[in-house]
C-alpha cells in the first residue's frame, strides 16, 4: 500500500462511522425531518404542539431528538457527525458562539434568503450579528439570553438609593448598604475560569467603552481594571473566582449579596414560592462607566440546516417556521425563554402573560454577541485563562490584553 | 520444545492482539496525528515538526509542564514521607491490623471523581468544612497557587495510603533478627531505621517512587474535576491541556503532540528509575 | 510496650484511621442532609437525616442506568482481563516462552502509558468503527489497559505453584491446556480473585475513556455522571454527596471484604519476599 492509500484511509476514518449508519436509514424515512436541540426545561408537550402546526401545515413528520447534557459534549457530538457529513439530522440547534465555526467549516446551509427585510428589522442587532458569517446568514435565532443585574430592591429602598445605571453608583450603594449589614456580599457574579467568565469580564470591558481590538484597547484595560478592584476593594468576595451561575445565584437567593449578575432564567427562581427573596428583587441593564452604555453578554440557541441533509427544503421550512413570531411566542409562553424580536416584546398578549420576559426588551437590545470568529472555542480558552489572571491579580490588564490580542491575530492566520 | 513454543505463543496470542489494538496501536497513531494539522476547516495535512515547534514556542505549554512536574515532585515526596511514617506506625498495629487496612484501602477504591467532587466541597470557601473548622474564608479553589496545592493535598490524602501499604509489605519483609541483633547491640531507634530498615527498603522505595511518579505526571481525573485547570490555568496539568486541544479545540494534530510530551516526561521519568532501580539492586 | 508507647500507638493508629475515612464520612453526612441545611453555616451532623437526594438522584435523573452500564463495563472487562491475562500469565510462567523477561518487560511497560497519549486515536478507532457510545467498546478499551496488571500478577502467581505439579500434569498425559485447567488454575485461585479486584476496581472507577468515549445514557458510567452533574438549578452538592458515595460503595465494599486479596495484588512483585 502506497503512502498515499495509507494516508488517505487514515483521513477517512471519521467517515466510516456515517458511511456504516446512513445506508440503514434512507430506506425507513422518506418523509421524516428530524430536529436536534437541548433538553428544554419545561412542559414537553408545548413544543409538541408547535410541532404538530408544522407537520399538518407542511404533510411531513418531525423527529425530536435530544443533545448531550454539557455544552463541550453538544460540541463534540456535532463536530464528530458533521465532520464525518452525517445526514442524520436536518435542522438543528446552536449556541450563539458555534455558528461562525460551523459556517466556515461548511456544515451549515447558508439560508440567507429565509431572511425578509421584515426579519433582519425584528430581529435583535446582537442576535443577528451573532449568526451572520462573511456577510450571510447560516442560522435563526431562536431564543436569546443576556447578562443583566439584579438587586435588592428592599435594602436599596431602606437606604434611599436609587437602582444603579452607572458603576460608580453600585459602589455607593454598596458601602451604603453595607455599613448596615457588614457581613453582606456586595456584587456577586461569574468568576470562575470557564466561558462564564468570558460573559462576564467583556460585559465590564465594553461598558467601559472598550473592546478586543487594538482601537480599544485603553478602555478595555479600564474595565478589567475595575473588575480586579470589585475585589481588592471588597465589593465582591475574593473566592468570587470559585463562582458559575447557580453558586452565584444561590448566594443572591439566600439574601447574602446586594447585587447579581445572571441571566434571565434567575428570575423566576428568585419569584417562586417559598423563596425568601419573592417579591424584593429588581432587575435592570448592567451598570455602564459614565458617558459609555450599558452592555449584555448575548447568549442563547439559534437554529441551522444540515449541509448535508437530504431534505434541505423540508428542512429550511421548519427553522423558519419554529423562528417566526408565532412559534416565538406559542414557546415564550411556555418554556419563559426570551424570543430574539423586536415586535413580540410589544404584543399585549405576551406582556400579560410573561411581564417579565416582556420587560428584557433594553437588556435584549443592549446584548452584544462574543467575538463572532470560526475560532471562537479556541480564543475563549485564551480568554478565560487571561481575564481570571487578572482578576486573581496574577497579571495586568494590560499584559493580558496584549496576550488576548496576540493569540486572536494568530488564530485569525491559522 | 517447539511445539511448547507453539503452544505459549497461542496462549499469547489473543491477549497479545488486544494489547496491540488497543495500547500500541493507538500510540503509533497519536505519534503520527502529530506530525499532521488537523482542524474541522481544512482537511489533514502532513506537517512534520510543525507541531513541535509550535509547542516549545507556547508559554501555555510550558506552564502545563511545569503544573505537572511541581504536583508530581511535591506530591510523591509528601507521599513517600507520610506513608513511611504510617507505614512505621501501622506495622505494629497488631490485633486492629485488618480495621487500620480496610480503613487505608478506602481512599485508593474511592474513583478519582468521586474524591474530587468530595474535596471541591470541603475546599467551598463558605461552607466547606475546612474553612469551618479554621473559622476563616480562605479561597483554596478560586486563588492560582493554592489551587494547585489544594489539588496536591487532595492526591497525596488519596495515594498516602497505598504508598504506606507498599511500605508496609517491604517492612514485613526485613527479617526481626536483624532488629533484635541492634537491640542487643544498644542501638536507638532512629540509628536503627537509618542503618537497617531504610537500607533495605530501598528497591520498595523506588517502586513506589515509580509508581506514583508515573501516576502524578499523566493526573487528569482528579484536576480536571477539581478546578478544571483553572484559576489563570493555574491547575492545568499536560494531559488537561491536551484534553482541551484535543476534544474542545478539536486540533487532534496538536493536542496529539501534547500527549506524546505527556508520554516522553512519563518515559524518560520510568527510564530514569528503572535505572536507579537496578543500581539499587545491586 | 509501655502505656505511654501503647497510648501513642492508639492514637497514631486514630489518627492513620481518621485521615484515611474522615472525607468520606463527611460525604457520606452531606448525603443525608436536608437540603435547607447543606448552604447553613451549621454544625457538622444534619439534624434530619434524609434520603431526599438519593431518591432525587435515581428518580430524576438516570443514575441508576448509570450504574449498571458501571457494572456491565467492568464485569465485561473484568472477565475478559482474566481469561486473556491468566492463559498470557500461564504462558510466561511455565512454558518457557521465547523473550519472556523482554515480553514481561513490554506489558510492564504499557501499563504506563498515559491515558491521554491514546484516547485520541481510540475515539477515531471507535468512531470509524461505528461502536462509539456502546458498552462493547469500553470493555474492550478497560480489558486492554488492564491486561498488562492481570498478566503481571498471574505470571506472578502462576511463578509460585511449583513446577512439578505442573510436570506431572503433563506426564499423566494431559496436553498444555489441559494441565491449566485442571492443575494450574484451581491453585492460582487467589491470585484469581486478587486480580479480579484490581481490574474491577479499576474499570468501575475510570473516568478518561468513559468521557471521551460515551455520549449518553446508553453507555455512560457513573464517574462521568459525577463529574457532569446537570445542576441546573441548584448546585446539586447533596446530590452530588449521593452520587458520589452510590459510586463508592462498591469499590470501597470489595477493598474492604477481600482485603488481604487486594493487598496481594497491590504488593506483588514489589517485595521480593
Amino acid at each position: 500500500m502506497g503512502r498515499r492509500t495509507v494516508l488517505r484511509a487514515l483521513s477517512t476514518l471519521p467517515l466510516g462511522a456515517a458511511l456504516a449508519g446512513c445506508r440503514a436509514r434512507d430506506r425507513d424515512e422518506s418523509n421524516v425531518v428530524v430536529f436536534r436541540h437541548p433538553k428544554l426545561f419545561g412542559d414537553p408537550t408545548a413544543l409538541n404542539v408547535v410541532l404538530a402546526d408544522f407537520e399538518r401545515a407542511s404533510g411531513v413528520r418531525v423527529r425530536r431528538e435530544a443533545l448531550p447534557a454539557s455544552s463541550d459534549e453538544q460540541h463534540l457530538f456535532y463536530a464528530i457527525n458533521l465532520q464525518a457529513r452525517s445526514r442524520e439530522f436536518d435542522v438543528l440547534a446552536l449556541d450563539t458562539i458555534w455558528t461562525a465555526e460551523f459556517a466556515q467549516a461548511g456544515w451549515l446551509r447558508e439560508i440567507t434568503h429565509l431572511l425578509s427585510v421584515a426579519d433582519r428589522a425584528d430581529f435583535f442587532p446582537g442576535a443577528l450579528a451573532s449568526v451572520t458569517w462573511q456577510g450571510r446568514i447560516h442560522a435563526l435565532p431562536w431564543f436569546a439570553d443576556a447578562g443583566l443585574l439584579y438587586w435588592r430592591k428592599d435594602l436599596l429602598a431602606q437606604h434611599a438609593m436609587a437602582p444603579p445605571r452607572t458603576w460608580d453608583e453600585l459602589l455607593a450603594a454598596t458601602r451604603a448598604v453595607k455599613t448596615a449589614q457588614p457581613g453582606l456580599h456586595g456584587f456577586v457574579w461569574q468568576g470562575k475560569q470557564y466561558e462564564g467568565l468570558v460573559c462576564n469580564a467583556l460585559e465590564f470591558v465594553w461598558s467601559h467603552g472598550g473592546d478586543l481590538d487594538a482601537a480599544h484597547v485603553r478602555e478595555a484595560i479600564d474595565g478589567l481594571a475595575f473588575m480586579r478592584a470589585l475585589v481588592t476593594e471588597g465589593v465582591s468576595p475574593a473566592w468570587v473566582t470559585t463562582l458559575t451561575e447557580e453558586s452565584a445565584r444561590v448566594i443572591f437567593g439566600r439574601g447574602d449579596a446586594l447585587f447579581l449578575r445572571n441571566w434571565p432564567y434567575a428570575w423566576r427562581l428568585f419569584e417562586r414560592e417559598g423563596s425568601m427573596l419573592r417579591g424584593r428583587v429588581g432587575m435592570s441593564v448592567l451598570p455602564h462607566a459614565p458617558g459609555e452604555q450599558s452592555a449584555g453578554t448575548l447568549g442563547g440557541w439559534q437554529l441551522g440546516v444540515n449541509a448535508f441533509s437530504q431534505r434541505s427544503a423540508v428542512a429550511e421550512q421548519l427553522a423558519a417556521y419554529l423562528t417566526a413570531p408565532s412559534a416565538q411566542k406559542a414557546l415564550a409562553l411556555a418554556y419563559g425563554y426570551s424570543p430574539p424580536r423586536r415586535s413580540l416584546y410589544a404584543d399585549a398578549e405576551f406582556a400579560a402573560a410573561q411581564p417579565f420576559l416582556a420587560s428584557l426588551h433594553g437588556v435584549l437590545e443592549a446584548a452584544r454577541p462574543r467575538p463572532v470568529s470560526p475560532h471562537y472555542v479556541a480564543l475563549s480558552q485564551t480568554l478565560q485563562a487571561q481575564f481570571s489572571a487578572v482578576l486573581t491579580g496574577v497579571r495586568s490588564p494590560q499584559a493580558a490584553l496584549d496576550r488576548m490580542l496576540r493569540t486572536a491575530a494568530a488564530l485569525e492566520r491559522r | 520444545m517447539r511445539s511448547a513454543r507453539r503452544e505459549a505463543l497461542l496462549l499469547l496470542a489473543p491477549g497479545g492482539l488486544l494489547l496491540v489494538v488497543v495500547t500500541a496501536l493507538p500510540m503509533l497513531l497519536v505519534l503520527w496525528l502529530s506530525f499532521e494539522t488537523r482542524s474541522v476547516f481544512r482537511p489533514p495535512a502532513f506537517a512534520g515538526l510543525d507541531n513541535y515547534l509550535r509547542l516549545a514556542y507556547d508559554p501555555r505549554f510550558w506552564n502545563a509542564l511545569w503544573n505537572t512536574v511541581y504536583f508530581a515532585l511535591v506530591s510523591v515526596t509528601l507521599e513517600l514521607v507520610l506513608g513511611m511514617a504510617i507505614a512505621l506506625l501501622v506495622a505494629r498495629a497488631g490485633r486492629v491490623r485488618s480495621l487500620v487496612y480496610g480503613a487505608m484501602l478506602v481512599p485508593w477504591a474511592i474513583p478519582t471523581v468521586a474524591s474530587a467532587r468530595m474535596w471541591e466541597w470541603m475546599y467551598n470557601a463558605e461552607f466547606g468544612v475546612i474553612n469551618s473548622l479554621l473559622g476563616a474564608q480562605i479561597n483554596w479553589l478560586g486563588d492560582p497557587l493554592l489551587a494547585l496545592h489544594a489539588a496536591i493535598a487532595m492526591d497525596v490524602w488519596k495515594s498516602t495510603p497505598f504508598v504506606a501499604l507498599l511500605l508496609l509489605a517491604g517492612l514485613q519483609s526485613i527479617p526481626p533478627d536483624l532488629y533484635r541483633a541492634a537491640a542487643i547491640d544498644g542501638a536507638r531507634a532512629w540509628t536503627t531505621f537509618r542503618r537497617i530498615t531504610l537500607p533495605l527498603l530501598v528497591p520498595v522505595i523506588l517502586v513506589a517512587i515509580v509508581f506514583r511518579t508515573i501516576d502524578a505526571l499523566r493526573v487528569f481525573d482528579a484536576v480536571y474535576v477539581l478546578t478544571g485547570g483553572g484559576p489563570a490555568n493555574g491547575t492545568e496539568t499536560l494531559s488537561i491541556y491536551a484534553y482541551k486541544a484535543l476534544f474542545q479545540t478539536l486540533e487532534f494534530g496538536y493536542g496529539s503532540a501534547l500527549a506524546v510530551a505527556v508520554l516522553a516526561i512519563t518515559a524518560a521519568a520510568t527510564i530514569i528509575y528503572a535505572r536507579l532501580l537496578r543500581a539499587g539492586g545491586q | 510496650m509501655t502505656p505511654l508507647g501503647r497510648f501513642g500507638l492508639g492514637l497514631g493508629l486514630s489518627a492513620v484511621m481518621l485521615w484515611s475515612l474522615a472525607p468520606f464520612v463527611w460525604q457520606l453526612l452531606t448525603s443525608v442532609t436536608p437540603p435547607a441545611e447543606l448552604e447553613a453555616h451549621s454544625a457538622l451532623f444534619p439534624s434530619a437525616p434524609t434520603l431526599v437526594h438519593y431518591r432525587a438522584i435515581l428518580a430524576g435523573q438516570p443514575f441508576g442506568r448509570l450504574m449498571l452500564n458501571s457494572f456491565v463495563a467492568a464485569s465485561g472487562a473484568t472477565l475478559l482481563a482474566l481469561v486473556l491475562g491468566s492463559l498470557a500469565g500461564f504462558a510466561l510462567a511455565k512454558l518457557h516462552a521465547p523473550g519472556r523477561v523482554a515480553t514481561l518487560a513490554v506489558v510492564v511497560t504499557l501499563s504506563m502509558l498515559p491515558p491521554i497519549a491514546t484516547v485520541s486515536p481510540l475515539f477515531l478507532i471507535v468512531n470509524a468503527l461505528g461502536m462509539h457510545d456502546t458498552l462493547a467498546a469500553l470493555i474492550l478499551v478497560y480489558a486492554g489497559f488492564a491486561l498488562p496488571l492481570a498478566v503481571w500478577l498471574m505470571t506472578q502467581f502462576f511463578r509460585g505453584v511449583p513446577d512439578e505439579l505442573y510436570i506431572a500434569a503433563r506426564v499423566d498425559g494431559c496436553s498444555a491446556i489441559g494441565a491449566f485447567m485442571r492443575v494450574m488454575l484451581p491453585l492460582a485461585v487467589p491470585g484469581l480473585v486478587a486480580t479480579a479486584l484490581l481490574v474491577f476496581i479499576y474499570a468501575w472507577n475510570e473516568f478518561l475513556y468513559a468521557l471521551s468515549l460515551t455520549a449518553s445514557t446508553a453507555s455512560r458510567t457513573m464517574p462521568v455522571g459525577i463529574a457532569l452533574f446537570p445542576g441546573i438549578h441548584e448546585v446539586p452538592w447533596g446530590e452530588i454527596a449521593a452520587g458520589s458515595v452510590l459510586a463508592t460503595i462498591p469499590a470501597v465494599l470489595l477493598a474492604i471484604s477481600f482485603q488481604r486479596r487486594v493487598l496481594e495484588g497491590l504488593t506483588a512483585g514489589a517485595v521480593k519476599a
